[in-house]
């Protein structure tokens, strides 16, 4: 079973990140869940959203603190919230920054990557929202996950021009961290 | 910060709650196309528009979220949003 953490603010769009891994996840034929956790229910406080994905049916129903993978949608997060926290030694936490990851002095084993994704989001989407483009770097980074099946979630989730540029930058940010990981 | 029984805190407690991290594009002023008028004051929802004592402004980027309503109402275009690195 692989578990996925997502970091974000509230109105960034991790809650429906976590669904649309699940939903493709679903897609790849396994078997997935998401859900949220909320702290304060307010735009800009942080927000966790979890996403199970597993071969067999998941009877786990717990938050999940011993993450396989981590994705910080906002690097500011880094001071507020301890995004490592639990993160497995051969898991990987991915960040939205413009530096490289040796610039974070965050306390795991786990192998850091960063994303450019706010430009990468700015440049295709037209908007600063990042949430699709981190999952396209998570599949492009971890391999879990199957680029075509997300953007296939993205599109079901909002047709017409949306999920078309999404689809778009979720293939750039897919290619790039495929590209990163050589 | 000290919160009393009961959960009840103390008055000013946003001060303490930074929300300058939350910016996307940060606004910058233009000082040679400012014209005083004021209105980035009055309209920045989060009172992060202060005055200075040169009769000109500054923005509090502790508090600032980016929101881009005085960049949107200066008569004079003398703010710019810039994207941030981070």
């Amino acid at each position: 079973m692989k578990e996925i953490r997502i970091h974000g603010r509230g109105g960034q769009g991790s809650v429906t990140a976590a669904e649309l891994l699940a939903v493709a996840a679903f897609a790849d034929g396994k078997f997935s869940q998401a859900f949220p956790a909320f702290g304060v229910e307010r735009r800009g406080a942080p927000v966790q959203a979890f996403t199970r994905i597993n071969n067999e049916p998941i009877r786990l129903r717990s938050q999940i603190y011993e993450p396989d993978y981590v994705i910080v949608q906002d690097p500011t997060l880094l001071e507020v919230v301890d995004v490592a926290g639990g993160l497995k030694e051969d898991g990987m936490l991915i960040i939205n920054s413009d530096f490289d990851a040796d610039t974070f002095n965050i306390d795991t084993k786990a192998k850091i990557m960063t994303v450019n994704a706010t430009k990468i989001a700015l440049d295709i989407i037209g908007r600063p929202i990042v949430n699709t483009v981190l999952l396209g770097a998570f599949a492009g980074a971890t391999g879990e996950i199957e680029a075509q099946s997300i953007k296939e979630a993205v599109r079901e989730r909002f047709p017409g021009k949306i999920g078309d540029r999404n689809a778009k930058a979720i293939q750039e940010a897919y290619d790039m961290m495929t590209e990163a990981k050589k | 910060m000290k919160i009393l029984p009961g959960g009840v805190c103390e008055a000013g407690s946003t001060r303490v709650n930074k929300t300058g991290g939350w910016r996307t594009f940060k606004p910058v002023y233009n000082y040679d196309k400012c014209i005083k008028c004021k209105l980035c004051e009055l309209l920045c929802p989060d009172s992060s528009v202060n005055p200075r004592d040169d009769g000109f402004f500054e923005f509090d980027y502790d508090f600032c979220k980016g929101c881009g309503i005085c960049a949107n109402e200066c008569p004079t275009d003398a703010i710019d949003m810039v994207l941030e690195e981070k």
